[in-house]
């Protein structure tokens, strides 16, 4: 592992590691809405797929940060963790399950008022994928999310 | 750590420079890493019963010197601090 980029990530200030868990989170969502959006329209195939990846780069981009922030504290493969990173890791994890309650309750609400407003839902291989992927990805990631959104700031080196 | 936590003030990172130590010499003899040292330094995390009584072990000191719930005087301060009158 590239110990100067770590140590680089490892002090990113909390309100930069807030932005790249908001993309984290935000990009997945808008680049499947944006190729729902432009699927049906005239638009040439490689040009929504290159959009689709602009989109969607920053948010793998920003897991990635995120992971390599967490540095192993929140699935135990830390070869050492204290009583910070093991308080830290609960409030994670804390954190994570509230954030996943929202966003479940958030789309139950919202895909009942879609059917009771004489919509169907059909449910297909490309309706489902997205979702299986937001569920295989996002889901584990969500407390290496949530641990760099509630760190505060490395002290400087003394 | 909760933002609503109780601040402990501590006199750590004094008794650290008076030593000589780094903050990875002092974690390496505490068993914890070296950024949780910087954190209770900073006062951003309150350490456990056991590690605040491992740290006052480590600097032979009473627990109360280096950890308190009210703000710490500089140390100089006590101990050249006059005799109440008339106490000898």
């Amino acid at each position: 592992m590239n110990t100067t980029s770590t140590s680089k990530v490892e002090y990113l200030p909390r309100s930069r590691r807030r932005m790249l868990v908001a993309a984290a989170l935000v990009g997945y969502p808008a680049a499947v809405a944006l190729l729902a959006g432009l699927k049906h329209t005239s638009l040439n195939r490689w040009l929504i797929l290159v959009l689709f990846a602009v989109v969607l780069l920053p948010s793998v981009v920003a897991l990635g940060v995120a992971y390599r922030y967490a540095r192993g504290r929140v699935n135990g493969r830390c070869a050492r963790l204290d009583e910070r990173d093991l308080a830290l890791r609960q409030q994670a994890y804390a954190l994570s399950h509230r954030v996943l309650a929202a966003i479940l309750i958030a789309a139950t609400a919202a895909t009942y008022v879609y059917l009771t407003s004489g919509n169907t839902l059909r449910f297909d291989a490309n309706s489902v994928l997205p979702l299986t992927m937001w569920v295989v990805v996002f889901v584990p990631a969500l407390p290496a999310l949530m641990l760099a959104w509630i760190e505060k700031d490395q002290p400087a080196d003394a | 750590m909760p933002d609503s936590q109780r601040p402990v003030h501590n006199r750590l990172a004094v008794l650290r420079a008076e030593r000589g130590l780094s903050r990875k010499q002092l974690a390496d003899k505490l068993g914890i890493n070296y950024q949780t040292i910087g954190y209770i330094e900073r006062g951003d995390y309150n350490p456990s019963l056991e590690l605040a009584l491992t740290i006052a072990e480590l600097f032979r000191l009473p627990v109360e010197a280096i950890f308190s719930l009210k703000p710490m005087t500089p140390l100089s301060e006590e101990i050249f601090r006059e005799p109440p009158a008339g106490s000898g």
